[in-house]
């Protein structure tokens, strides 16, 4: 057996529990779902009648708990489920959450919760206040260690096949720090400023905020970054790790190439980069076209790679890969792309007015002149290089562009802003029609296309529904110029003897290791996938380089997507019942109908406009991945946000179940406007702002921070009442209303207090007395319930009740504060505790004490016990009592049933 | 009776990073209460209390020592908010 006892909940109760029995000799396993032990108690401002504070009284009992020599306390944990066995001892399985932050190495010293870029709700402040997703529970939490609000990924970062923490940088930009976001997107890929221009963004179609009035700008708040950084000329402010020895040659610098030479670089490799083409960049700077990509852009996140060192050889082309090893490189990474046009394959397309794609945009890039003024172009195909000739082809004056293209528009495999762009920019379709030959005049120059109408059937092995040629509907489209765009392909001939090729020309490279036939040589991007875009080459570039490290320096090829699930955007909708919309950042692509320049068409993002973007994020994973935590951290290696949620199975002989109580939602009674009216504030509400570690710097109301001077109470809001299927009494609520009655009085001299109750339970050791000393000192008492409350402009209150000592009239009364005593519920969750068997409720839902009179604490399952308000109100005395009575109960019961295997030291 | 709708209070701490620069601006001229914080940069005053003791909480603003006649402290922007 691990443990004589388990006790669940921390709170007064379980804490007595395992404290009464950890004296006696018990092994006792104590199982907090929270962060800290010490329950509600502790976020109590005094107690009653002795008005000693809550804290003064409970940190003690919170530390001995902690520090007991017989207890072992698990918080930020659950217990997912206990099972009794034959002989009659349990076993239960509990969750440890992941708290992101190294328990034994925190200093408490909340440099990470003063660093963290997310703001949500306290929940140990009632809500009057935020924390942050990196925060401590409270000042006097048990441990004073901090955890990390890390729900899964973010959809947005989850999406991104480059592995960029979207929801991090956009929490920066948020809060104003461009540099950190330019630094955080910088730690996965050189190439902001081209991945805020052309990437197609995937972050975006799964923003949760798509399902409001639009998704966040992601890609365009990346562009923004970027221009700031350029404009603020800081350094790059990156890590590198000091030179290792090692050295890497990287083939191809397309964005795989770059971004695994910058991944290497900043490891401490010495990297080089072979281009085949006379500039670097591949697809970047000689294909995607500059009203897209502006080459300066380019050329700026290349000039990153080489600020790290990283040299970058153009016109080198390479053919032998072991010729490389020889000259001293360590591994080899073969990026090169897909640089080569698929051929039309029809005849004719030889004739003088055919180009390749590829060529055509490369032309273009590097500054050739491709005379198209006053043609008549057709672009064959239909993805995104299709539309980029066909755009350039507009801008290079061509009196026609015609993009022909065998499926219909929905199957076009190109993104639709670029076809839709396209269109505006005057270029035309033709659908369902594929070529069969090029047609010619006698000098062999192009004069027509002709081409054949398709039908589409059922679907193929792509989704798409497959084209079949009509007879009979051959047709020609005149053209003088026709531009293959119908796919592309790697060049990797001279690699075939060398490592393996595939038929159709991609390399061969173990899908996660990237490792190809030759151990040294990897292969990353659309030469081993075939062509398919920014962010996925870029992934790919990130893996290369982590698995090309892993590989010299001796470690298993493993451990590169280290992801959390992502989290159901369905959930993170659901946490709030009302949203309020935001204006969606406008579109800012301004297109001519026939455009002749090469200006880019898409606008910057203003700064305003920066962050009234990104201020509409939810923050789906609470945590951004923003890392500001880990920067801030004084203590290396004590925040790891890849830790995990781990499981363990215990054994113990008994169980003690002190899951506490929940407190009525006050919302449930309208007519008080708890949630409509800022001024109705809960009784628990009002014991925050009383208590020394109070949300705000006094007693203010929450409508506009004044300080009240007209404060009334309302009794049983929620408790001695059918309406809402309650008619137990909540048994404290009329005493830590008095409580509170007599605080506020010290606290403002000035206030009048008013409590509208039906009557008051003051029965306990001194307890009248406090209700006469609260009298006393000149809060009001005014029986009769309060029908309903309405609000002024002025946020002021107003009840409407029944003076019942008065005649019986009803009164308006104004106020400024109203506070809803509310009454307790029970935690249906102790139930779920048990999957195989039953724990038995009473009629109220607490847990069941069958012979409650004679055997306070004894549940309906052998070696299960209760203890404090999960079977009942109770308050602080009555529960501290309970708690004792079940700790009896328990070590009667390991006494009567296990002597032969404990004895009590 | 009032008819303005409030927002939900998840919804309005989520603003609090994009607050803070509009918050300190208006803080320059000298401490401001809730109200005139609010005046200033256009916003309720109850989703300003949210994001000033949000900011009081983290240490980048403080409350002036005695609250104003009406009955309102008064908030200034710390050393560490707006360094020199």
């Amino acid at each position: 057996m691990d443990y004589d006892v388990l006790v669940v909940g921390s709170g007064i109760g379980g804490m007595e529990s395992a404290l009464k029995l950890g004296d006696m000799g018990y092994k006792v396993l104590v199982v907090e779902k929270e962060a800290s032990v010490g329950g509600r108690m502790i976020l109590l401002s005094k107690v009653f009648p002795t008005l000693d504070c809550a804290s003064c009284i409970s940190t003690p009992k919170m530390a001995a708990t902690i520090h007991h020599p017989n207890l072992t306390v698990m918080t930020y944990s659950e217990v997912k489920g206990i099972r009794r066995d034959a002989d009659g001892h349990f076993r239960a399985s509990v969750k440890r959450k992941a708290r992101y932050v190294d328990e034994v190495a925190c200093t408490g010293c909340q440099q990470c919760e003063t660093a963290c870029t997310v703001a949500v709700p306290d929940q140990f402040n009632a809500d009057l206040v935020a924390r942050r997703a990196a925060y401590i529970a409270f000042p006097q939490a048990v441990p004073k260690k901090a955890v990390i609000d890390r729900q899964g990924s973010s959809p947005c970062t989850f999406a991104c096949p480059a592995g960029i923490e979207a929801h991090g940088y956009v929490s920066l930009i948020r809060s104003g720090e461009y540099e950190k976001a330019h630094r955080l997107v910088l730690d996965a890929t050189p190439l902001v400023g081209s991945l805020g221009r052309a990437c197609y963004a995937p972050c975006e179609s799964d923003c949760t905020r798509g399902s409001l009035e639009g998704t966040l700008p992601i890609r365009r708040l990346k562009r923004f970054i970027s221009d700031r950084h350029v404009e603020s000329g800081e350094d790059l402010g990156i890590e590198v790790a000091e030179p290792n020895g090692r050295r890497v040659a990287v083939v191809g610098s397309g964005p795989a190439g770059l971004t695994a030479a910058w991944q290497l670089a900043r490891k401490g490799y010495t990297v080089k980069i072979y281009e085949a083409a006379p500039e670097p960049g591949g697809f970047l700077r000689l294909a995607i076209p500059s009203y897209r990509l502006p080459v300066e852009v380019v050329e700026r996140d290349i000039q990153n790679v080489r600020d790290l060192g990283v040299e970058i050889a153009t016109s080198s082309p390479v053919r032998d890969l072991a010729a490389l090893k020889s000259e001293g490189y360590d591994a080899v990474l073969v990026a090169t792309g897909t640089p080569r046009s698929t051929g039309l394959g029809v005849p004719g397309e030889d004739r003088m007015g055919v180009l390749a794609a590829t060529d055509f945009l490369r032309r273009i890039k590097l500054g050739e002149t491709v005379d198209l003024a006053g043609k008549r172009v057709v672009v064959v195909g239909g993805g995104n290089v299709a539309m980029d000739a066909s755009r350039v082809a507009r801008r290079m004056g061509a009196a026609s562009v015609t993009v022909a293209y065998r499926r219909s528009r929905a199957e076009m495999p190109a993104h639709h802003v670029e076809a839709d762009d396209a269109e505006k920019e005057g270029v035309q379709f033709a659908f369902q029609v594929a070529p069969v030959e090029v047609t010619g005049d006698a000098a062999g120059a192009v004069n027509g296309l002709r081409c054949v109408r398709m039908a589409l059937g059922e679907p193929d092995a792509s989704g798409r529904r497959s084209p079949t040629p009509i007879s009979g509907s051959e047709h020609v489209i005149g053209c003088d110029v026709i531009i293959a765009a119908i796919g592309m392909t790697p060049d990797t001939a001279a690699f075939a003897s060398q490592i393996g090729v595939e038929r159709r020309g991609t390399l061969r490279a173990d899908p996660k290791t990237l490792q190809t036939d030759v151990p040294y040589v990897f292969a990353a991007g659309d030469v081993v996938n075939g062509a398919t875009d920014i962010t996925r080459a870029v992934g790919e570039g990130r893996r290369a380089a982590h698995m090309i490290d892993r590989w010299l320096t001796g470690g298993i090829l493993d451990g590169f997507d280290l992801r959390l699930p992502v989290v159901d955007k369905q959930q993170v909708l659901a946490r709030q019942k009302v949203y309020t919309l935001r204006p969606a950042t406008p579109e800012a692509v301004t297109l001519e109908a026939a455009p002749r320049d090469f200006r880019e068409v898409e606008a910057p993002l203003s700064e305003t406009e920066a962050r009234a973007a990104a201020g509409r994020c939810m923050d789906c994973a609470v945590c951004s991945g923003c890392h500001e935590c880990v920067s801030a951290c004084p203590v290396d290696g004590c925040i790891d946000l890849q830790a995990r949620d781990t499981e363990l199975d215990v054994e113990v002989g008994a169980v003690v179940v002190s899951t506490g109580y929940k407190l009525f939602a006050a919302d449930l009674k309208p007519q008080y406007g708890f949630g409509q009216y800022r001024n109705v504030i809960t009784g628990m509400q009002m014991d925050r702002l009383l208590a020394p570690t109070r949300p705000f710097n006094t007693i203010l109301r929450p409508s506009d921070g004044k300080v009240p001077e007209r404060i009334a109470y309302i009794l049983c809001t929620g408790s001695r009442d059918e309406t809402v299927n309650n008619p137990l009494c909540s048994k404290f609520c009329c005493m830590y209303s008095i409580k509170q009655n007599q605080l506020i009085m010290g606290a403002l001299p000035l206030a009048e207090v008013t409590v509208h109750y039906m009557d008051i339970r003051a029965a306990g050791k001194r307890y009248d007395e406090f209700y006469e000393q609260s009298k006393s000192m000149g809060a009001t008492y005014v029986k009769g319930r309060v029908a309903k409350i309405t609000e002024k402009e002025n946020g002021d209150l107003i009840l409407r009740y029944e003076d019942i000592e008065n005649g019986g009239q009803l009164v308006d009364a104004e106020y400024d504060l109203v506070v809803l005593a509310v009454g307790v519920q029970p935690n249906r969750d102790a139930a779920m505790l048990f999957p195989e068997e039953q724990l038995a409720e009473d009629k109220y839902f607490y847990v069941a004490e069958p012979d409650e009179d004679l055997n306070p604490g004894v549940t309906s399952i052998p070696g299960v016990f209760v203890a404090g308000t999960a079977a009942g109100a109770k308050d602080i005395v009555d529960s501290i009592l309970h708690a004792g009575a079940a700790a009896a109960q328990v070590a009667a019961h390991l006494e009567r049933t296990q002597a032969n295997v404990k004895v009590p030291a | 009776m009032s008819t303005t709708t409030i927002r939900e209070i998840r919804e309005i701490i989520r603003e609090e990073p994009v607050m803070h620069p509009r918050i300190l601006e208006a803080l320059r001229s000298g401490p401001l209460t809730v109200p005139e914080i609010a005046e200033a940069i256009g916003s309720p005053t109850d989703e300003v209390l949210f994001w000033v003791m949000g900011m009081r909480r983290y240490g980048k603003i403080r409350e002036v020592k005695d609250p104003t006649d009406d009955g309102y402290f008064r908030y200034e922007a710390t050393n560490w908010a707006v360094p020199a």
